[in-house]
């Protein structure tokens, strides 16, 4: 049962990832791959506050949040005059980077990570628990991107998204709105981060490379971008059906490549069979 | 100061050094060129050259050219089908830069998962040892693999742009680099160019990993890492200029065996990431010096009207 439950929580952490980025490539058409590096501040962030003070696990995971919406901030500024393939490398750049400053550094565990992460939840239904916030707070950033995405500031993300220039010329500022949309989208990855931290108890810089970009962006993508409904398939489906490899009691050594080979696989299958996304409508004269 | 020797060291073994790299940048920045494809699916070609040299070399003990052989063979034919079975299914459907940049991606870390599945995760090597015999030439070690690299560069380096300059198939690849719509209007044939560009990719990254492979050990994750390279040398070098990129690959690998006078080996990887960023946030389309020395237009271009 308490495998279910971290299944359940890995579900629930990618389905904010996953509708966090979305907002960002799906809505607003801002070509970043840097999204695990501010999971990995908001986890790391959480992770060492928890471990280094006495501050309760929620200011912990509200600075990871911090944290993240800062840094991103920071990113949007410098590269968001750039933009299509060279926004995707620029972003690509800042987050290897960034990782490889956390390698470095000895006070976040360098390769090995941190794995000292302090219990906040204890007992039989520590896992169950979990879930339930995890689930909840998943429901809650889901909810808020459909709510502002429907309104008429979701109507100007997407208006920038499809043509910049007319969107500019109706009075709107490009800029301001790409740095908002950014910000949640992170600070959410942040957030995720911290849940990740406190629930698993153990974070290393390898967890946040490139396969963790592709990751969310093929959940986002085979999922249907730019939709509501399709990063949460998107994550569910990807995270799901990989981890059925479990029960068939292989060696160790082979679960992992096993898992990423029918991940990597059904990427490539939904790619060329459902390219407009499991979620996501054929549109006439529209590329996929 | 330090000894004039010591900095004569580091900038031969930077020079041998960057011939992998060298190799690496080229075959990325030609596909980029010729396809407009940020290819890195050659993470997964490097792989599969690697470990194809490998397996023959040590486990079915072939001789070292039938094992080169080999490997250039099988990674030329999964070059090939990737191109015809995926990448041109791709480009038929207009799919976005967002759907090719997954593909090959997921492709090279799909092919990582299988070779990690056939050969684990430990680091291995195309020969037993890695240690070459070395000279000493004025004061400066010389090994045998540092001349191996720096010859089997320059001669590819020497073909490549024979192929391009002096043959009817390397000038069809320019013409459908400028605009394959308009080669093909000619009768030039673009899935042609797109084959051959793969293929010379394929030969580059074969060598160029056998140069690294024989020199350090390979992990399945590792090609991952040395296509990310290549990336920003192609970067740094601008974006259509394959030489300028080779010689971009050799600055930073100059860059980077220079900075351990100044700082740590391990933050040596950071300093790459650095140039990309700043690169990219102030030069996106290549660092001007690169344009430097290249002949002016004799006649002042036509002026082409607002909107094309």
């Amino acid at each position: 049962m308490e495998y279910l439950a971290s299944a359940g929580m890995l579900i629930g952490i990618y389905i904010i990832l996953a509708a966090s980025y979305n907002l960002i490539i799906g809505y607003g058409g801002l070509n970043t791959i840097a999204h695990p590096i501010f999971f990995a501040l908001g986890a790391y962030t959480a992770a060492l506050l928890g471990i280094g003070t006495t501050l309760p696990s929620v200011v912990c995971v509200l600075a990871g949040i911090g944290v993240a919406v800062v840094a991103s901030v920071a990113l949007a500024v410098t590269t968001l005059r750039i933009e299509g393939d060279y926004l995707l490398i620029a972003s690509l750049g800042f987050q290897l980077g960034l990782l490889q400053l956390v390698n470095n550094f000895e006070f976040t565990g360098g390769p090995a990570g941190l794995s000292n992460i302090p219990v906040t939840i204890t007992g039989p239904g520590r896992g169950w628990l979990y879930l339930l916030i995890c689930a909840v707070l998943a429901v809650v950033v889901v909810w808020l991107i459909w709510r502002a995405m429907a309104g008429p500031f979701g109507r100007a993300v997407r208006a920038m998204r499809d043509d910049e220039l007319a969107c500019a010329a109706l009075g709107r500022s490009l800029f301001t709105m790409k740095i908002v949309i950014f910000a949640f989208g992170c600070g959410a990855a942040g957030l995720a981060g911290g849940l990740y931290a406190y629930y698993f108890q153990y974070i290393s810089p390898e967890q946040f490379n490139v396969a963790q970009s592709a990751t969310i962006l093929t959940m986002v993508v085979l999922g249907g971008i730019g939709t509501t409904w399709g990063p949460l398939v998107g994550a569910f489906v990807l995270v799901a059906l990989p981890q059925a490899i479990t029960f068939m009691q292989l060696p160790t050594s082979l679960v992992g490549p096993l898992q990423g080979i029918i991940f990597t696989v059904l990427v490539i299958l939904f790619l060329f069979l459902r390219p407009y996304g499991l979620v996501g409508k054929r549109e006439a004269g529209v590329a996929h | 100061m330090t000894d004039p020797v010591i900095l004569l060291q580091i900038l031969w073994t930077g020079i041998a050094m960057s011939s992998y790299f060298v190799l690496f940048t080229v075959a990325f920045a030609l596909t980029l060129k010729v396809e407009k494809l940020w290819n890195f699916a050659q993470a997964g070609l490097m792989g599969i050259a690697f470990y194809t040299m490998f397996y023959t070399l040590n486990a079915a003990h072939w001789p070292p050219w039938l094992g080169v052989t080999a490997a250039v063979v099988l990674t030329a034919a999964v070059s090939i089908a990737v191109e015809v079975w995926a990448i041109a299914v791709l480009r038929r459907r207009h799919s976005s830069g967002l759907i090719f940049f997954i593909f090959t991606l997921i492709f090279s870390q799909l092919v990582a998962f299988v070779l990690t599945l056939m050969f684990g995760t430990e680091p291995e090597t195309i020969f037993p040892s890695v240690m070459s015999p070395v000279r000493i030439v004025g004061g400066v070690a010389v090994s045998d693999w540092d001349l191996q690299a720096v010859g089997v560069t320059l001669v590819l380096l020497a073909l490549l742009y024979g192929l391009i300059r002096y043959t009817r198939d390397g000038q069809f690849m320019l013409a459908v680099a400028d605009n394959d719509k308009l080669a093909e209007i000619y009768g030039i044939s673009a899935k042609r160019a797109y084959l051959l560009s793969g293929i010379v990719a394929a030969v580059l990254i074969c060598a160029g990993i056998y140069l690294y492979g024989t020199r350090a050990g390979v992990t399945p994750d590792v090609p991952i890492g040395l296509t990310l390279t290549a990336v920003i040398a192609t970067l740094v070098g601008g974006l259509g200029r394959i030489f300028s990129a080779a010689i971009a690959a050799v600055g930073l690998a100059l860059l980077q065996s220079f900075s351990i006078l100044f700082i740590p080996a391990k933050w040596q990887a950071l300093l790459l990431y650095f140039v990309l960023f700043f690169a990219l946030v102030l030069f996106p389309r290549g660092i001007p010096v690169w344009r430097i020395g290249r002949p002016k237009p004799l006649a002042p271009m036509p002026v082409t009207q607002a909107g094309e």
